[in-house]
Protein backbone atom coordinates (compact mmCIF):
# COMPACT_ATOMS: atom_id res chain seq x y z
CA UNK A 1 0.00 0.00 0.00
CA UNK A 2 1.47 3.49 -1.10
CA UNK A 3 0.21 7.09 0.17
CA UNK A 4 -1.28 9.27 -2.63
CA UNK A 5 -3.22 12.70 -2.78
CA UNK A 6 -6.59 12.69 -4.68
CA UNK A 7 -5.93 15.28 -7.60
CA UNK A 8 -8.71 14.59 -9.93
CA UNK A 9 -11.53 12.60 -11.09
CA UNK A 10 -12.90 10.80 -13.85
CA UNK A 11 -15.74 10.13 -15.57
CA UNK A 12 -16.60 7.47 -18.32
CA UNK A 13 -20.18 6.65 -19.64
CA UNK A 14 -18.68 3.64 -21.79
CA UNK A 15 -17.02 1.08 -19.55
CA UNK A 16 -16.38 -2.02 -19.07
CA UNK A 17 -19.88 -3.51 -17.37
CA UNK A 18 -17.57 -4.38 -13.68
CA UNK A 19 -16.71 -0.32 -13.50
CA UNK A 20 -20.50 0.31 -13.14
CA UNK A 21 -21.26 2.81 -10.18
CA UNK A 22 -17.42 2.92 -9.34
CA UNK A 23 -15.91 6.02 -9.00
CA UNK A 24 -12.77 6.85 -10.71
CA UNK A 25 -10.29 9.21 -9.06
CA UNK A 26 -6.94 10.62 -10.15
CA UNK A 27 -4.39 9.62 -7.59
CA UNK A 28 -0.65 10.76 -7.39
CA UNK A 29 1.42 8.49 -4.99
CA UNK A 30 3.78 10.19 -2.75
CA UNK A 31 6.99 9.42 -1.10
CA UNK A 32 6.50 8.99 2.69
CA UNK A 33 7.29 12.33 2.90
CA UNK A 34 4.39 13.40 0.90
CA UNK A 35 6.40 14.41 -2.15
CA UNK A 36 4.89 13.24 -5.58
CA UNK A 37 6.91 10.38 -7.16
CA UNK A 38 5.92 8.56 -10.11
CA UNK A 39 3.01 9.11 -12.67
CA UNK A 40 -0.23 9.78 -11.40
CA UNK A 41 -2.77 6.54 -11.80
CA UNK A 42 -6.63 6.37 -11.98
CA UNK A 43 -8.05 4.43 -8.80
CA UNK A 44 -11.33 3.27 -7.78
CA UNK A 45 -12.79 4.78 -4.62
CA UNK A 46 -13.40 1.84 -2.46
CA UNK A 47 -14.28 4.22 0.52
CA UNK A 48 -16.94 6.04 -1.05
CA UNK A 49 -15.66 9.24 0.42
CA UNK A 50 -12.60 10.23 -0.55
CA UNK A 51 -12.22 14.32 -2.78
CA UNK A 52 -9.77 15.78 -4.34
CA UNK A 53 -6.88 16.97 -1.97
CA UNK A 54 -7.24 14.36 0.15
CA UNK A 55 -4.28 11.81 1.28
CA UNK A 56 -5.01 8.85 1.05
CA UNK A 57 -3.66 5.08 1.11
CA UNK A 58 -4.49 2.86 -2.49
CA UNK A 59 -3.85 -0.80 -3.16
CA UNK A 60 -2.63 -2.23 -6.55
CA UNK A 61 -2.67 -5.33 -8.16
CA UNK A 62 -5.63 -7.82 -7.76
CA UNK A 63 -6.24 -6.10 -4.15
CA UNK A 64 -7.84 -3.67 -5.74
CA UNK A 65 -10.59 -5.15 -6.95
CA UNK A 66 -10.96 -6.84 -3.99
CA UNK A 67 -11.69 -3.79 -2.38
CA UNK A 68 -14.85 -2.93 -4.44
CA UNK A 69 -18.21 -5.00 -4.28
CA UNK A 70 -18.08 -6.63 -7.39
CA UNK A 71 -14.37 -8.88 -6.73
CA UNK A 72 -13.78 -9.18 -10.21
CA UNK A 73 -14.20 -6.01 -11.29
CA UNK A 74 -11.92 -4.43 -13.73
CA UNK A 75 -9.41 -2.16 -11.62
CA UNK A 76 -5.75 -2.42 -10.99
CA UNK A 77 -5.52 0.37 -8.21
CA UNK A 78 -8.27 1.31 -5.22
CA UNK A 79 -8.10 4.12 -2.57
CA UNK A 80 -8.23 1.74 0.62
CA UNK A 81 -8.61 4.16 2.94
CA UNK A 82 -8.41 8.32 3.73
CA UNK A 83 -5.42 9.05 6.23
CA UNK A 84 -5.72 11.52 9.17
CA UNK A 85 -2.49 11.34 10.12
CA UNK A 86 1.25 9.77 9.20
CA UNK A 87 3.27 9.63 12.75
CA UNK A 88 6.52 9.10 13.18
CA UNK A 89 7.45 6.42 15.54
CA UNK A 90 8.83 8.10 18.62
CA UNK A 91 12.65 6.74 18.06
CA UNK A 92 12.29 5.19 14.90
CA UNK A 93 15.36 4.88 13.38
CA UNK A 94 16.24 4.67 9.96
CA UNK B 1 9.67 -11.40 1.29
CA UNK B 2 11.18 -7.84 2.21
CA UNK B 3 13.10 -6.77 4.64
CA UNK B 4 12.30 -2.92 5.95
CA UNK B 5 12.06 -0.99 8.85
CA UNK B 6 9.29 0.68 10.77
CA UNK B 7 9.77 4.48 10.62
CA UNK B 8 5.81 5.19 11.30
CA UNK B 9 2.38 4.47 11.79
CA UNK B 10 -1.05 5.70 9.60
CA UNK B 11 -3.60 6.74 11.29
CA UNK B 12 -7.14 6.10 9.20
CA UNK B 13 -10.90 6.13 10.39
CA UNK B 14 -12.17 5.70 6.97
CA UNK B 15 -11.23 2.82 5.29
CA UNK B 16 -12.10 -0.49 4.24
CA UNK B 17 -13.20 -3.09 6.75
CA UNK B 18 -10.39 -5.49 6.90
CA UNK B 19 -7.97 -2.63 7.85
CA UNK B 20 -10.62 -1.92 11.26
CA UNK B 21 -8.61 -2.18 14.39
CA UNK B 22 -5.26 -2.76 12.60
CA UNK B 23 -2.70 -0.89 12.88
CA UNK B 24 -1.35 0.14 9.86
CA UNK B 25 2.81 0.27 9.79
CA UNK B 26 4.78 3.05 7.46
CA UNK B 27 8.44 0.91 6.54
CA UNK B 28 11.49 2.18 4.87
CA UNK B 29 12.44 -1.12 2.35
CA UNK B 30 15.93 -1.70 3.27
CA UNK B 31 18.75 -3.55 1.80
CA UNK B 32 20.41 -6.86 3.93
CA UNK B 33 23.09 -4.25 4.80
CA UNK B 34 20.20 -2.29 6.78
CA UNK B 35 20.55 0.69 4.55
CA UNK B 36 18.32 2.54 2.85
CA UNK B 37 16.68 0.61 -0.66
CA UNK B 38 14.09 3.22 -1.81
CA UNK B 39 10.95 3.05 -1.01
CA UNK B 40 8.38 2.43 1.50
CA UNK B 41 5.00 0.47 1.50
CA UNK B 42 2.48 1.03 4.66
CA UNK B 43 2.03 -2.69 5.93
CA UNK B 44 -0.54 -4.50 8.64
CA UNK B 45 1.01 -5.25 11.25
CA UNK B 46 0.39 -8.63 12.74
CA UNK B 47 3.24 -9.64 15.28
CA UNK B 48 3.60 -6.34 17.48
CA UNK B 49 6.34 -4.71 15.72
CA UNK B 50 7.37 -1.43 16.83
CA UNK B 51 9.87 1.71 17.02
CA UNK B 52 12.88 1.61 14.49
CA UNK B 53 12.75 -2.55 13.93
CA UNK B 54 13.80 -4.60 11.16
CA UNK B 55 10.68 -6.47 9.83
CA UNK B 56 10.00 -9.03 7.54
CA UNK B 57 6.93 -7.55 5.11
CA UNK B 58 5.01 -9.79 2.77
CA UNK B 59 3.41 -8.28 -0.39
CA UNK B 60 1.28 -11.13 -1.63
CA UNK B 61 -2.84 -10.71 -1.13
CA UNK B 62 -3.64 -14.26 -0.62
CA UNK B 63 -1.44 -15.01 1.75
CA UNK B 64 -1.42 -11.87 3.33
CA UNK B 65 -5.74 -12.60 4.17
CA UNK B 66 -4.78 -15.88 5.31
CA UNK B 67 -2.74 -14.44 7.88
CA UNK B 68 -5.28 -12.23 9.35
CA UNK B 69 -7.52 -14.62 9.00
CA UNK B 70 -9.95 -12.86 6.37
CA UNK B 71 -11.44 -14.39 3.03
CA UNK B 72 -11.80 -11.38 1.53
CA UNK B 73 -10.44 -7.68 1.55
CA UNK B 74 -8.35 -5.52 -0.29
CA UNK B 75 -5.56 -6.95 1.94
CA UNK B 76 -1.54 -7.12 0.15
CA UNK B 77 0.96 -6.43 2.69
CA UNK B 78 1.57 -7.13 5.91
CA UNK B 79 4.27 -7.44 8.73
CA UNK B 80 5.03 -11.02 9.48
CA UNK B 81 8.18 -11.05 11.58
CA UNK B 82 10.68 -9.03 13.24
CA UNK B 83 14.33 -9.82 12.46
CA UNK B 84 16.49 -10.59 14.86
CA UNK B 85 19.45 -10.70 12.91
CA UNK B 86 20.61 -10.95 9.18
CA UNK B 87 24.09 -13.26 8.13
CA UNK B 88 26.00 -13.98 5.66
CA UNK B 89 28.17 -12.12 2.69
CA UNK B 90 25.05 -9.72 1.95
CA UNK B 91 24.99 -8.16 5.40
CA UNK B 92 26.89 -7.15 8.68
CA UNK B 93 23.22 -6.26 10.09
CA UNK B 94 21.82 -6.10 13.36
CA UNK B 95 18.07 -5.61 14.66
CA UNK B 96 19.31 -2.30 15.93
CA UNK B 97 22.02 -0.93 14.41
CA UNK B 98 20.98 2.75 15.23
CA UNK B 99 21.99 1.74 19.00
CA UNK B 100 26.00 1.84 20.25
CA UNK B 101 27.53 -0.41 19.00
CA UNK B 102 30.31 -1.69 21.89
CA UNK B 103 29.45 -4.74 23.41
CA UNK B 104 26.11 -5.53 22.15
CA UNK B 105 26.82 -6.68 18.46
CA UNK B 106 29.92 -8.71 19.61
CA UNK B 107 28.30 -11.07 22.02
CA UNK B 108 25.37 -11.37 20.05
CA UNK B 109 27.73 -12.24 17.00
CA UNK B 110 29.94 -14.91 19.61
CA UNK B 111 26.10 -16.12 20.55
CA UNK B 112 23.74 -16.53 17.33
CA UNK B 113 27.37 -18.53 15.76
CA UNK B 114 26.35 -22.47 16.56
CA UNK B 115 22.78 -21.48 16.39
CA UNK B 116 22.70 -22.26 12.62
CA UNK B 117 19.55 -20.76 10.52
CA UNK B 118 16.22 -21.19 11.65
CA UNK B 119 16.76 -22.25 14.60
CA UNK B 120 17.25 -18.90 16.55
CA UNK B 121 13.46 -18.28 16.22
CA UNK B 122 13.51 -15.94 19.30
CA UNK B 123 9.84 -14.41 20.29
CA UNK B 124 9.82 -11.01 20.60
CA UNK B 125 10.66 -10.59 24.35
CA UNK B 126 13.42 -12.63 23.76
CA UNK B 127 14.96 -10.35 21.27
CA UNK B 128 14.67 -7.68 23.30
CA UNK B 129 16.84 -9.00 26.05
CA UNK B 130 19.07 -10.06 23.13
CA UNK B 131 19.38 -6.85 21.92
CA UNK B 132 20.08 -4.96 25.47
CA UNK B 133 22.77 -7.90 26.16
Amino acid sequence: MQLARVIGTVVATVKAPGLDGVRLLIVQPLTRELEPVGTAVVAADAVHMAGPGELVYIVAAREAAEALEDRFAPVDHAIVGIVDAVEPIRGGGR
Amino acid sequence: MKLARVVGTVVSTINSPIFEDRTLLLCDLVEPSGEAAGGYMIAVDTVGAGAGELVLILDEGTSARQIVGEQHGPLRTVVVGIVDQVAGPASVATAKPAEPVATGGKSRAGRTKPAAGGTKRAAGGTKRAATKG
